[in-house]
């Protein structure tokens, strides 16, 4: 093969496949998504139990929170980490955030994020962070 | 039918069938944007349905600030790099380094039809920092303008057109010294 500036173009874009069939199949899939998360959000019959066990634990935090009030201490980050969670995907800005910490190493507080988000008991976290 | 048409579907109350309409022009789409930086049908394949779930939940606070073509790219490009940001931290705790991950998926992707060149041509991609993969996937392979991307990446055009010429450099050295 020819060498010269245009060596990209000479290589061309790589072909890729897919199984035979599979864009219908996932068109049918994605199609599927409104039914599907409507009724995970709707399913109120099997949800009620489930809600009132819910409920009557958030009445034991109420009071215990109004309880221990005036010796905790603030976390500044709750409101933080749930704006991020609302907005994550839809935001150019943290597309920005993610490209910068992608060029740069693993840094601890990247494993430490991954592991509460992967649902590691944060005692275990705390832990890990640790002994690093 | 149009990204417009789309919205007015929406908003006439019809949303399920303005998300068919979405699913119908942009599904084969972010297929072929998302496997590019994945590298794997397999992933592609389960990262595409979170990817859709995030835009039928998220579409009622689409405001129209941007088109619905940048927005719905922003979802796919941001889900597919926390993606791979989480397989760096996996690889990372598992003592292997990503790019030799990335290398072993190429060679092992069934679906990839390239020859070896080609083959080298998505391995040296991948060996890219974050930003200039990212920005040369959406120019070289997905042929975006530099003023979506912007919009999409929410950076500068004289920066995005810095990090292709960085990028598209680096990998013709790259196939360059293979092929010698």
């Amino acid at each position: 093969m020819e060498i010269g500036k245009d060596i990209l173009e000479k290589v061309g874009k790589p072909s890729m496949g897919v199984p035979e069939g599979y864009f219908d199949s996932l068109k049918s899939r994605l199609e599927s998504i409104p039914s599907t998360e409507v009724s995970r959000r709707l399913d109120w019959g099997k949800v009620r139990p489930y809600l009132a066990l819910a409920a009557s634990f958030a009445a034991v935090l109420v009071i215990g929170n109004s309880v221990l009030r005036h010796t905790a201490s603030p976390d500044p980050g709750s409101f933080e980490s749930s704006y991020v969670e609302m907005v994550s995907f839809t935001s150019p800005s943290t597309i920005y955030n993610v490209l910068e910490s992608e060029a740069e190493e693993v840094t601890d507080e990247d494993i430490i994020n991954y592991l509460i988000e992967s649902g590691v008991n944060p005692e275990r976290v705390a832990y890990a962070g640790d002994i690093r | 039918m149009t990204d417009k048409e789309i919205l007015d579907l929406y908003k006439s109350g019809r949303r399920e069938a303005a998300f068919t309409e979405i699913v119908e022009s942009y599904s084969e789409r972010l297929y072929w944007h998302v496997r590019r930086f994945l590298c794997s049908h397999e992933d592609t394949d389960d990262l595409l349905q979170e990817i859709f779930i995030k835009i039928w939940n998220a579409l009622p606070t689409f405001r129209g600030d941007s088109q619905l073509y940048t927005w719905i790219y922003r979802v796919a490009t941001n889900e597919s790099l926390n993606f791979l940001q989480k397989m760096k931290i996996r690889s990372a705790l598992q003592f292997e380094s990503i790019s030799s991950k990335m290398e072993d998926r190429i060679d092992e992707d069934i679906h990839l039809d390239g020859d070896r060149l080609q083959r080298d041509l998505m391995k040296a991609v991948q060996k890219l920092p974050a930003k200039q993969r990212t920005v040369f996937i959406m120019r070289w392979f997905d042929e975006m303008s530099y003023e979506d991307i912007s919009e999409i990446l929410g950076t500068s055009v004289g920066a995005l057109k810095a990090s292709y010429h960085f990028a598209s450099e680096k990998i013709k050295a790259d196939l360059e010294k293979k092929l010698k």
